[in-house]
């Protein structure tokens, strides 16, 4: 029954670990960019959410992540214009990973500089301690908040993807990034939103994370490794994919931690090894 | 290699044999330390500029160098300059144990999948009590040393391994090795339609670079006397390589000289005479990469090369130059 | 009533030149053929012309305006649109979202969805298929369909029979008619001389990026033309 349970659990925690790849995921098929600093950008919205809790502490601190997400967004849309557009177009595939891996480093060294390297965590008191019986099995009902929130964004980003004209229009430039230009699109402007769109909902999962364990300037590795763990795992190019992948890694992860509580982060490593080895294109992996 | 290049590198070992016996302690560990450095940014150099893979995990070989010469020199009593060659060996086992999965992905996912490996790796020396755990362990066969004589020689091993690694990548890349490295670093289609083994070659320098930094890992622990994981597993270790190589120019073998003498000058700038802590000299050192990436990305010595017309270490290879057109203007009315 | 006018154009692919010194003009709904052998230089022109090559030099003037160096984006607003060689399509998109593209520019005009599937039935049955589901005629016509949606004044169509069979072919000429009644503007590109030169009033042949041959299409023989293609 404690298994059960710890599975389950894993499934929660898999939701949000898919929040954590949805944005790298996004980046990556829409530019074939992957964004070495997209952990160290959750870092940041969760040093953000901190630091407004404590500005305002008579607000509830999850009111804090309509602001952080706005920001977010504001900041990726920069960072992408300013710095990653720049490197887009290289013909030198090793350019952008160079470079947003030296983005990484500025910023995590700027953390620690600024904030130091303490622990910190986002506290929402009762709430983050507050479990529910279902089915006989004790599910804490932040990681079930989380979970339920993970799909309800996965949805809505499929929803934008598929049914809106924006939404043509990215996958468009993902296809074609010259055509495109034949159509009155700025491709450039296109990556902005869309860099923008992957910092937000990274921000979403880094704050929530933030909730759930501590942090501190040097754990943006840690999420980089979850998202793009989750995102080879579900399989490239399957949005919904990484979110199982997200399920399977948070299970693993749990169960892993059960058996041996002071593995950190093992056991998801481990098993994203392994299904490197029996089956590299991934979990939800239906092309060729 | 010109004559004048070939006197220069002589008098360089020249200069590094005896300086012992001219620079003080302090001195002589600084320069150890810069010759290591140099050493594992050519043999990150070796990987990203010649085969195109850049590792983010590669401080994975300097910690298991380390650890092996640690763990073999502390477990048989030998002295651990008999067991140094351990430490390559280790890197290169290592290496061609997981080429074989880590060689299907490209780019980024190799690159990643490379530090998870290293993560992994490392979590599982923190949880072994008999590697010593998060605390690590002390070099017990240290007692076998002769500590007066501990500096100059781990400096030489380091002149040796700085040295040698620049020499031996200069004859590998001129060698027909070096030549099909290059072409499938510029496009490896094109290079395996004219025949030359992608896989294998990638395989090569992958042991190689790991060997090289396997070594390089071991030398650097050694002169501590002292091992933790956090230290021999930790990432910076590719930040310092990569913006050496990035920031001196990638896929040179001089980019990685200039970019050393930056990196440490930049670092004594930044703590010795300001002051200031260890972070921000990481935070100049990465907007000075990013700047570099962004206005001059071959690194900055490419430019100065073309510029002042400066040939040290050139390893690239000219076309043969067309018949002159009169030539064949000629012979077109003697063909009738 | 001259819609274009290339006068001197100098176009570049890295170091190499690829076109020299060239002049082209096209009227108000005329119909004006461009062809030569592999290589000749004729998508590079047209590349250059819609804005995606940077470098070049020269004059492009369109409906009086200057675009040598306005961007891409731009210059489709303007109604300067292609059919890009190789058809291009959005792979991800259907046929229906491929069309739609086309209103982005944000152009008025007739061509709107429906017309569109009246000129080819066979794109409104196969509305919601991907590109991939779909033969290389009816990709064609998507190509096409989504170029026309934009509503332009002039059409440049890139090697539009390559790789159809000759019915398919036939077919999307066909559909030229209907598009010329509205009085587009047509430069279509190609190697198959015989279908180019029917379907045009003038014809331009390009040898090695330069202009062997501008004639108008009534009185050109086949030893011109071979002469002007093959430069024999």
């Amino acid at each position: 029954m404690a298994w059960l349970e710890t599975l389950v659990n894993g499934a929660l925690l898999g939701g949000l670990y898919g929040l954590l790849g949805i944005g790298l995921a996004l980046v990556f098929g829409v530019m074939r960019v992957v964004n070495i600093a997209h952990g160290e950008f959750m870092v940041l919205a969760a040093y953000f959410a901190v630091m407004l809790v404590s500005l305002f502490p008579h607000v509830h601190p999850l009111f804090v992540l309509l602001p952080v997400v706005l920001a977010a967004f504001a900041v990726g849309y920069l960072y992408q214009a300013a710095i990653v557009n720049r490197v887009v177009r290289a013909p030198d595939p090793l350019a952008p990973l160079l470079l947003t891996f030296g983005v990484s480093i500025v910023l995590r060294n700027l953390m620690v500089e600024v904030f130091g390297a303490d622990v910190r965590a986002l506290p929402l008191g009762e709430l983050s301690r507050a479990s529910i019986n279902l089915f006989g099995l004790r599910i804490g009902v932040m990681p079930l908040l989380t979970l339920v929130a993970s799909v309800l964004l996965f949805l809505l980003l499929q929803w934008g993807l598929k049914r809106t004209r924006f939404g043509r229009v990215v996958r468009a430039t993902a296809d074609r990034r010259d055509i495109v230009r034949l159509f009155g699109i700025k491709p450039d402007r296109v990556y902005n939103i869309v860099m923008g769109l992957s910092l937000a909902l990274g921000a979403i999962g880094g704050v929530l994370l933030a909730v759930r364990s501590s942090f501190t300037p040097f754990s943006g590795v840690e999420r980089l490794l979850i998202a793009f763990e989750v995102v080879v795992l579900g399989g490239l190019g399957s949005f919904w994919g990484a979110l199982l992948g997200g399920i399977v890694l948070g299970m693993a992860q749990l169960a892993g931690l059960k058996w041996d509580p002071n593995a950190g982060l093992l056991y998801g490593h481990l098993l994203f090894f392994v299904m490197l080895l029996i089956r590299p294109a991934g979990l939800a992996a239906n092309r060729a | 290699m010109s004559k004048g290049t070939l006197i220069l590198y002589c008098a360089i070992a020249g200069a590094l044999a005896i300086a012992p016996l001219v620079l003080g302690e302090g001195g002589l560990r600084f320069a150890t330390e810069c010759l290591l450095i140099l050493s594992m940014a050519q043999m990150w150099n070796l990987l990203a500029g010649y085969a195109g893979l850049v590792s983010f995990g590669h401080q994975v070989f300097i910690g298991l160098g380390a650890y092996s010469l640690f763990l073999i020199s502390d477990t048989f009593g030998i002295s651990p300059y008999w067991v140094l060659p351990a430490a390559p060996l280790a890197g290169a086992l290592v290496s061609a144990v997981i080429a074989l999965p880590l060689f299907r992905l490209r780019e980024a996912y190799f690159s990643i999948a490379m530090w998870v490996f290293a993560e992994i790796v490392a979590a599982l020396v923190m949880k072994t009590s008999w590697l010593g755990g998060t605390a690590g362990l002390p070099l017990k066969s240290s007692q076998l040393l002769d500590v007066d004589w501990l500096e100059p020689v781990m400096f030489w091993i380091a002149a040796v391994l700085a040295m040698g690694s620049i020499g031996g990548l200069y004859l590998l890349m001129r060698s027909s090795f070096g030549l099909g490295l290059m072409s499938v670093r510029d496009n490896d289609l094109a290079a395996m339609s004219v025949g030359v083994d992608v896989q294998k070659n990638r395989f090569i320098v992958f042991v190689l670079s790991a060997a090289g930094c396997g070594l390089a890992g071991a030398v650097s622990f050694l002169g501590n006397l002292y091992i933790s994981p956090l230290a021999a597993f930790d990432v910076n270790w590719v930040v310092y390589m990569m913006f050496i190589v990035m920031i001196g120019g990638i896929g040179t073998l001089e980019g990685p000289v200039i970019g050393t003498i930056i990196f440490f000058g930049l670092r004594e700038l930044m703590t010795s005479q300001l002051g200031l802590s260890g972070g921000w000299y990481l935070v100049a050192l990465g907007t000075i990469g990013v700047a570099v990436m962004l206005l001059s990305p071959r690194g900055l010595w490419p430019p100065l090369r073309d510029r002042f017309g400066l040939q040290l270490l050139a390893v690239g290879r000219k076309a043969p130059s067309p018949l002159a057109p009169t030539a064949l203007t000629e012979k077109a009315g003697s063909l009738g | 009533m001259t819609l274009l006018e290339v006068a001197g154009l100098d176009v570049f692919h890295g170091d190499l030149q690829a076109i020299f010194d060239l002049s082209f003009s096209v009227a108000e709904g005329e119909a004006v053929a461009l062809v030569g052998a592999n290589g000749a230089g004729k998508t590079t022109f047209l590349r250059a012309l819609i804005g995606l090559i940077d470098r070049k030099e020269g004059s492009v003037r369109f409906d009086g305006d200057e675009i040598l160096t306005t961007p891409a984006e731009e210059i489709a607003r303007r109604g300067l649109c292609m059919v890009p060689e190789g058809r291009m399509l959005f792979d991800t998109l259907t046929v229906e979202e491929n069309l739609m593209m086309g209103l982005l520019v944000k152009r008025s005009g007739s061509w709107t969805l429906q017309r569109v599937f009246d000129l080819f039935p066979i794109l409104e049955e196969r509305r919601s298929s991907l590109p991939r589901q779909l033969s290389g005629g009816q990709q064609q016509m998507v190509a096409i369909g989504r170029a026309l949606m934009c509503n332009p004044r002039l059409l440049l169509c890139d090697e539009i029979s390559l790789g159809l069979a000759p019915v398919m072919v036939d077919q999307i000429y066909g559909a030229f008619t209907d598009i010329r009644k509205e009085g587009t503007a047509i430069v279509l590109v190609e190697q198959d001389v015989k279908r180019a030169t029917v379907a045009s009033d003038r014809v331009y042949c390009l040898l090695k990026g330069r202009v062997s041959l501008a004639t108008t299409t009534h009185n050109v023989s086949v030893a011109d033309l071979t002469q002007a293609y093959f430069g024999t």
